[in-house]
């Protein structure tokens, strides 16, 4: 809060870099930073892919992000996370935790890739952003619980969830959870990699939150007909 | 003729608020004037979706212990009926604001009131 009070009493200065503004018109399109999109010969167009490109050379397009680029590197899974892990608006400490948990992430699995005997090394997932997205997938909840009002009291009722809320459940649950039960001296990094791979293999305590929810629904489906829609 | 049926409405309630015959039948606490909107309102009550799929899917959970990789089957269906309705949604709201099948929708005859307003102010 005091970060936010003495950023009013500076006095204002325009800004150094240009920053995309927020509110478009919604004639506007989003932009298209993937390369391979661009790459496709015009003959192995769909008809709707076609359609589109026609729209996009006669629409105005909304100027892209800071955060969002064209290298291989850009994944919006992972800028998300970082975005949600960042405090204060400070995107730089936010994305190095996030790149040294991924590096330790991949020490940790090379060391197990080397000890292990000759048939096992095979199945050792070293690659840390395929460990990401499958320990995050791994998180996920299929359901979730709404409070609905009947008759003067509140019931939870089991209902499905969109891919985004359920994306963002699983990101708040990892992030909270290395937040709250870590140890004093352990770092973030530290925790967020041994929770990331513990998600990985299907344990550890986001999984079993997971896990509880589920449970939670499963004992309330006598309810899901409390749900309209 | 939508004049006469003014005057005779505007008897009517003048009679219903009068004291002069018996007790009077309206006794109104705000000035009786129509408001410069409608109500929205779904008559319909929808219904839950998709829960077959949902109780299958439990009972799979209940009996495997809540391992998810046994159950893929049956969440792989919920998935699916989840996405179908999703789309049913969609359809049925855009077909409500094209067709209104002789009545005009809450919303447009907002915005048609809007555009002719009741004045509160004498100019």
């Amino acid at each position: 809060m005091s970060a936010s009070i003495t950023g009013l009493l500076k006095p204002w200065t325009p800004r150094l870099f240009l920053v995309r503004w927020s509110r478009y018109n919604p004639y506007y399109l989003e932009p298209e930073p993937r390369k391979e999109v661009y790459h496709i010969p015009e003959t192995e167009l769909t008809p709707e892919q076609k359609e589109e490109r026609e729209l996009k050379s006669v629409r105005p397009i909304k100027a892209a992000t800071n955060s969002v680029t064209s290298s291989v590197f850009n994944d919006p899974v992972l800028s998300k996370f970082v975005n949600m892990m960042m405090k204060d608006g400070d995107k730089i400490i936010a994305k190095g935790i996030i790149t040294q948990t991924l590096e330790n992430m991949k020490r940790k699995q090379v060391e197990k890739y080397h000890k292990a005997p000759e048939g096992k090394k095979a199945e050792i997932e070293c690659n840390p952003y395929a460990i990401f997205h499958q320990a995050l997938e791994n998180c996920k909840p299929v359901i979730g619980l709404a409070s609905i009002q009947k008759g003067g009291k509140f019931y939870q009722v089991p209902i499905p969830l969109t891919d985004n809320r359920r994306r963002f459940l699983a990101m708040k649950w990892m992030i909270t959870e290395c937040r709250d039960n870590k140890h004093r001296l352990t770092l973030m990094y530290e925790k967020l990699s041994q929770e990331l791979l513990a998600a990985f293999s299907k344990e550890g305590n986001v999984v079993k939150r997971k896990h509880e929810l589920h449970k939670m629904a499963e004992s309330n489906r006598a309810y899901a007909h409390y749900r309209w829609w | 003729m939508a004049m006469q049926g003014g005057t005779a409405l505007q008897e009517k309630v003048s009679r219903m608020l009068s004291r002069k015959q018996k007790k009077p039948v309206l006794k109104p606490n705000k000035p009786l004037v129509l408001k410069d909107e409608v109500a929205n309102r779904k008559i319909k009550k929808g219904e839950a979706t998709c829960v077959t799929e949902m109780s299958m899917m439990m009972a799979c959970w209940k009996q495997n212990n809540f391992v998810d990789t046994l159950c893929s089957n049956e969440m792989q269906s919920f998935y699916k009926c989840v996405e179908k309705a999703q789309i049913a949604v969609k359809d049925k709201s855009e077909q409500q604001t094209i067709g209104q099948s002789g009545r005009l929708q809450p919303k447009q005859a907002t915005t048609l009131l809007k555009r002719y307003p009741n004045l509160h102010i004498e100019v």
